[in-house]
């Protein structure tokens, strides 16, 4: 009975079509890894060769070798770890007490945080600035992971709002009139019955905090303290920008991301509509 | 009431339980949000050289907005910042409804599709930046390199100030156009499809079915995606930095990067502090407009 205008397009057009969504999406990251293969003579030759001629690791080799790639990638798992925790602790408590609790002013608490997920970092770079410098805390870890931690609480608060919102009160009521005091039941039964969400959350805090530059190009100068996508965007080669170098940095900046993403797709996007979606 | 649950007496109040709760994000949001806000907004009234520190840190008023008025260079950069936001933004959400589009066709196998759309996401802004500009690369470009396939000349795209201009909103439109396209792919989904049979029953062609079906019922996910590209659009700072530095001269340069120039670079942290009021003022004029719009929608 369906009209043929609202049938499903044929097999051929289906394979366009997503072969279009995946060129679009992957085609840079191809590139790049293409461009790592090359030699740096191959780069040069005109007209340029898109496949690389005589395939090659030693840039992966060399961009370890040539620039502390390992610290670079170090400081960003440690920032990005230490400010994803903080960040799901705090926002785990408040979004218990926003979810569950009678709270004063709870819309506008709720505004507040929409209003803080979407503010511009450059006006809290110069007092930040300031503030760490006051506090002995630049070209040191704190500096990055405080000012992640509290970016990322928003997002985090707000996607944990909806998922404690999710888990039915009987559970907690019927602790709570077993004995249990009411941390004792966040503790015993709304976590556990939480992590997915939770996990969520810090995914996209983990994702927000390995691309953050701004804040890590002007709170660590010292080049021991950068973070990859700082160390790598200020790589000077000594003549022109070492293209294959830089390519082979990239993959190897991008493979934690592009990990996490693969095993977890699902996940991060109901976290991305949800702190999208829901306000 | 509490009363009505039988409590321990360890338990504490409702009212108490909650402050305690809300205490840690409230201390950390005053600590890194607030403070430096009210900081940002003192500091921009007083002069405050870094590298004149004799000149301690004078009262002066307005007088670094009455430089802000005067000074070209902030306004080249606010309609950079404009110009990038007025093009990026509804290129990413034309580009974005497209790939959501095609996302949402009846696929067996989904995870590639959606992998694609999630990868532009999780790139760094940075390093999108870094990849267009070897795109965009004069001799060793791709993009030149195909012109020059089809018989064409590429300009010296990141020398010029338009090819630079033009070369910085495509890096921008790729990598923001799959997060519209997954907040609008969300909003396709939950249109049920016998609404769309219904109405081809009744005659309704393509075009009125999109015109009268989809865009009304995916405006809750166009506003999402626009109000959020606009408001990140504003604090353009990492791609454009990352393909050029803001040149040739100053003719790619946003707001974000004259704000950072002027207080880490010129180390005036009075004039930059101005400068950023200026910037967070634009922002929450966006917020205030996305704030009423969610409670229009949830009323």
């Amino acid at each position: 009975m369906t009209p043929d205008r609202v049938r499903a397009p044929g097999r051929i057009w289906l394979r366009l079509a997503a072969l279009l969504v995946v060129l679009n999406g992957t085609f840079p990251m191809i590139w790049i890894f293409l461009t790592s293969l090359k030699t740096e003579s191959e780069l040069t030759r005109r007209p340029i060769t898109w496949l690389p001629l005589e395939p090659t690791l030693a840039n992966y080799v060399r961009a370890f070798a040539d620039q502390p790639l390992w610290l670079y990638v170090v400081n960003s798992l440690v920032v990005a770890l230490l400010s994803t925790a903080l960040s799901i602790l705090a926002a785990s408590l408040a979004a218990y007490a926003l979810a569950r609790l009678r709270v004063r002013g709870r819309e506008l608490i709720l505004a507040a945080l929409v209003a803080v997920s979407t503010f511009p970092l450059i006006t809290l770079l110069v007092p930040l600035f300031q503030i760490m410098r006051g506090l002995g805390l630049l070209n040191t870890y704190p500096a990055l992971v405080l000012p992640y931690a509290v970016l990322n609480l928003p997002v985090c608060t707000l996607v944990l709002v909806s998922f404690f919102e999710s888990i039915p009160k009987d559970l907690e009521n019927a602790a709570m009139l077993d004995g249990c005091t009411r941390l004792g039941a966040l503790w015993r039964i709304v976590i556990p019955l939480s992590a997915p969400g939770m996990f969520t959350a810090a995914i996209l805090a983990f994702v927000n905090a390995w691309d953050e530059f701004l804040l890590a190009l002007s709170f660590l100068g010292s080049q021991r303290m950068r973070t990859v996508s700082v160390g790598i965007t200020l790589y000077q080669g000594e003549f022109a920008f070492p293209w294959p170098l830089i390519s082979a940095a990239l993959m190897m900046a991008l493979l934690p991301v592009v990990v996490l993403i693969v095993l977890f797709q699902e996940r991060v996007v109901s976290g991305l509509t949800q702190g999208g979606l829901k306000g | 009431m509490a009363s009505t649950t039988r409590r321990s007496r360890r338990d504490i109040g409702e009212g108490v339980l909650a402050a305690l709760l809300l205490a840690p994000a409230g201390a950390l949001l005053a600590l890194i949000v607030l403070f430096p806000i009210l900081r940002l907004f003192w500091l921009s009234l007083h002069e405050v050289r870094l590298s004149e520190p004799w000149a301690g840190q004078p009262f002066v008023g307005l007088l670094n907005y009455r430089d802000i008025w005067a000074d070209s260079r902030f306004w080249r950069s606010l309609a950079h910042t404009l110009l990038i936001t007025g093009i990026t933004v509804p290129g990413a959400l034309c580009v974005g409804l497209g790939l959501a589009f095609l996302a949402n066709l009846p696929f067996r196998v989904r995870w590639p599709v959606r992998l694609a759309l999630l990868l532009p996401w999780a790139l760094p802004l940075v390093f999108s930046g870094l990849i267009f500009a070897w795109f965009f690369d004069t001799s060793y470009g791709v993009v030149n390199d195909v012109l020059a396939r089809l018989g064409l000349e590429g300009p010296a795209w990141l020398s010029r100030p338009g090819p630079a201009m033009a070369a910085i909103c495509i890096a921008i439109v790729w990598k923001t156009s799959s997060f519209c396209a997954l907040v609008l792919l969300a909003g396709l989904q939950t249109i049920p499809d016998t609404l769309h049979e219904a109405a081809a029953i009744d005659g309704a062609g393509r075009w009125q079915r999109f015109r009268h079906i989809t865009l009304p019922l995916l405006r809750p996910a166009i506003m999402v995606a626009l109000i959020f590209r606009t408001i990140t659009a504003i604090q353009t700072f990492d791609i454009p930095f990352a393909m050029t530095r803001g040149g040739p001269g100053d003719a790619t340069e946003t707001l974000a990067m004259y704000v950072r120039t002027t207080t880490l670079d010129f180390l005036d942290f009075g004039y930059g502090s101005a400068l950023a009021v200026v910037m967070f003022l634009i922002s929450m004029a966006a917020t205030a407009w996305y704030l009423r719009w969610i409670r229009g929608t949830s009323e």
